[in-house]
């Protein structure tokens, strides 16, 4: 059941990731986009990773899609995209590198060798223990505001750097 | 040793100055109608930033924040570099007529931040971290450029920029997670651990190295990574063009190293690094063909440009070509000369964008004819300095470029990279007839009668004196900045 679940689930992924390229009007690849990411949260379910699930579809399904929605309005994107594709031996050239990368990562990334790279990474363990202790939300809370505080704080920096030259940029009279 | 979050904060203060100055900035900006007073008050954030970092140079090697930020004598370097960058940029943009009409309390809080995310490239001890920093530097320096109000180049050089630095960063976080899959940790001295080990497959190693590579190479604008360089450079305020010039160069250079050495290489006798992630595969030699096509390819589109800052643009991605020929040699002699020759450029480079900003507050313009017959019409200073550091970058003694490139190219000779060598010094040659282009224009071409006198920009007399006198003392008494490079290659070890 939970294996033909994740099929269904990765079919959908895989599937929406191909739509997102290949659909011809970036609404439409908007769409197959969340179809994507949405199956990537149902993936997140089966790996009982709930909390991550349900920030997947909020964050990334929700919030972040309607700001591309709204950008992609904004600028009004409704025309053709057929034109400014690359063909020929670019495209070529593309495939054939990305068939090759895609070919590595199933080689040496696929099968026995994840498994052993799950037992061997050092935190396996004492997450699940921790896990079971004290719930998700507590496990991503604690790293957050303890050893990853700095990159979180410079997050905010960022932020709010992006939000001052956004307004910058926006407003042209000086 | 490794210390917590709150025991970090007393070794943390550069940062916490400066963070605190563009927070002050953000909210002064609300209330101040004088925004000159806010260019003051960053330069003064800058200083004592700079006091700070100075203060704290040969503290003992540490880790802060839970391993997050290394402060070592490496870190410390760059973040003095960074800050003599932001306190020169300042200094021109106070002068410049470009930056007259921007917004310009934004535009001092994004150009310290950006200072501030160059902190973050130089200290990183975390994959994460590391590309926090980039991004911080990359998303300031987008809207930097683009920030010149009802300026078509100044907004498509922002959009280019946006477009290759979106797709390099992208890579470089997709390899940092092929890296991260293979070692199981952000952290550089576990991924060094997990590489000892020999965890990991060398060809998926190396492609995720390859990666990473691209959006180190993007901030240092080395080939194939270069195309967004010319646009931009010719785009952006001259200020900043500068900074972004010298300090985005210094940046990339810093993180560079600090991945791929002491993160995945071990330090052996008498200073020789061994790279041990990829012991079966030539990686120098990579590095050796894409220093030759950087410098090679930098110098041959600089020759037949005629705007000024576009010619400084290509030699910028020259003079990246000849500072990634330090890494090859996979030794403490090449790092030094990279850090050397850092220095020089910042010094160097700065100086003829600030001529170029002279010579376009006076004439609103940047190409070749506006330089005819500069000497004589009323600005012999600048002309005389602008030439003084184009020979510096060509590489001519007595002047401070001579002496980086002697130490560059004296590390690869000792290192048996003959070829490297030879491809340097013809590169030089062909970069001699470009930059002498320029100071013929300046002092042997006639003025015609409709260029009218330039008159220099006071407030920059200063810092250009400054510049040339340091580029002239820099090439016959060098020992005291090679004292100080070298004591900078104190890394923290994994």
């Amino acid at each position: 059941m939970e294996l033909i679940l994740f099929y269904v689930f990765a079919v959908t992924v895989v599937g929406g990731g191909i739509g997102v390229v290949a659909s011809r009007n970036p609404v439409a690849s908007l769409m197959f986009m969340v179809v994507s990411l949405a199956s990537v949260a149902g993936i997140y379910v089966l790996l009982e990773a709930h909390f991550l699930a349900a920030i997947q579809v909020m964050v990334y399904a929700g919030a972040i899609m309607v700001l591309f929605l709204f950008v992609i309005m904004l600028l009004n994107l409704g025309h053709d995209y057929r034109d400014d594709l690359v063909r020929g031996l670019y495209a070529v050239c593309a495939f054939v590198v990305s068939g090759a990368i895609c070919g590595i990562l199933a080689t040496r990334f696929g099968g026995a060798e994840t498994s052993a790279l799950y037992e061997s990474f050092p935190g396996a363990a004492a997450m699940d223990l921790e896990l079971a202790e004290r719930g998700a939300v507590s496990l991503i809370a604690r790293p957050l505001f303890q050893e990853y505080v700095v990159p979180f704080e410079i997050t905010g920096i960022l932020l709010l750097v992006a939000v001052v030259g956004a307004v910058a940029l926006a407003k042209k009279r000086v | 040793m490794d210390l917590g979050n709150v025991a970090s904060l007393s070794l943390f203060y550069p940062e916490i100055v400066l963070a605190g100055t563009i927070l002050v900035l953000t909210i002064l900006d609300l209330v101040v109608a004088n925004k000159r007073a806010m260019a003051y008050l960053g330069l003064a954030g800058c200083l004592v930033a700079l006091g700070a970092t100075v203060d704290l140079y040969g503290t003992e090697p540490t880790l802060l924040f839970h391993r997050m930020v290394a402060l070592d004598n490496f870190s410390l370097f760059f973040k003095v570099v960074t800050l003599a960058a932001l306190v020169g940029a300042i200094w021109m943009s106070i002068g410049s007529g470009e930056v007259r009409q921007v917004h310009l309390g934004e535009y001092y809080i994004v150009l310290l931040t950006c200072g501030f995310g160059m902190f973050f490239m130089a200290s990183a001890n975390n994959l994460l971290m590391a590309y926090l920093g980039l991004e911080l530097v990359s998303l300031t320096s987008y809207i930097l450029t683009g920030m010149l109000p009802h300026n078509r180049r100044s907004a498509e050089a922002a959009l280019k920029y946006l477009i290759y630095g979106g797709v390099a960063s992208g890579t470089m976080i997709y390899g940092m997670s092929w890296v991260f899959g293979m070692a199981g940790s952000l952290d550089y001295a576990t991924i060094n651990a997990a590489m000892a080990e020999g965890g990991g497959n060398q060809i998926a190693l190396f492609m995720a190295f390859v990666f990473i590579l691209a959006g180190f190479g993007y901030k240092m604008a080395f080939a194939p990574f270069h195309m967004w360089s010319p646009d931009v450079y010719q785009g952006a305020p001259t200020p900043f063009t500068g900074f972004l010039s010298v300090a985005s160069n210094a940046a990339g250079v810093a993180i560079l190293i600090r991945f791929f050495y002491p993160a995945v290489s071990t330090l052996g006798q008498e200073g020789a690094w061994a790279f041990q992630a990829l012991p079966a595969l030539q990686w120098t030699d990579l590095l050796v063909a894409l220093s030759i096509i950087t410098m090679t390819w930098g110098n041959l589109s600089a020759l037949n440009q005629r705007n000024v800052k576009r010619l400084l643009a290509y030699s910028g991605i020259a003079h990246a070509g000849y500072i990634m020929m330090g890494l090859v040699v996979l030794n403490n002699d090449g790092l030094n000369a990279m850090l050397f020759y850092v220095v020089v450029y910042l010094i160097m480079n700065l100086g003829a964008f600030l001529v170029v900003m002279i010579v376009a507050n006076a004439t609103g313009r940047e190409d070749m004819d506006a330089y005819r017959g500069l000497a004589w019409r009323g600005a012999a200073f600048p002309a005389v300095c602008m030439m003084v550091f184009l020979a510096s970058l060509t590489g001519l003694p007595p002047m401070a470029g001579f002496i980086g490139k002697l130490l560059l190219v004296a590390a690869i000779i000792e290192g048996q990279f003959y070829v490297l060598a030879v491809v340097a010094m013809i590169n030089t040659v062909v970069s001699l007839y470009y930059y002498w282009r320029i100071v013929k224009t300046m002092f042997l071409d006639e003025p015609a009668p409709e260029d009218g006198p330039v008159a220099a920009t006071a407030s920059a007399m200063p810092l250009l004196g400054a510049l040339m006198v340091l580029t002239i003392v820099l090439g016959v008494y060098w020992a005291p900045l090679l004292d100080y490079t070298t004591g900078s290659l104190g890394f923290f070890m994994p």
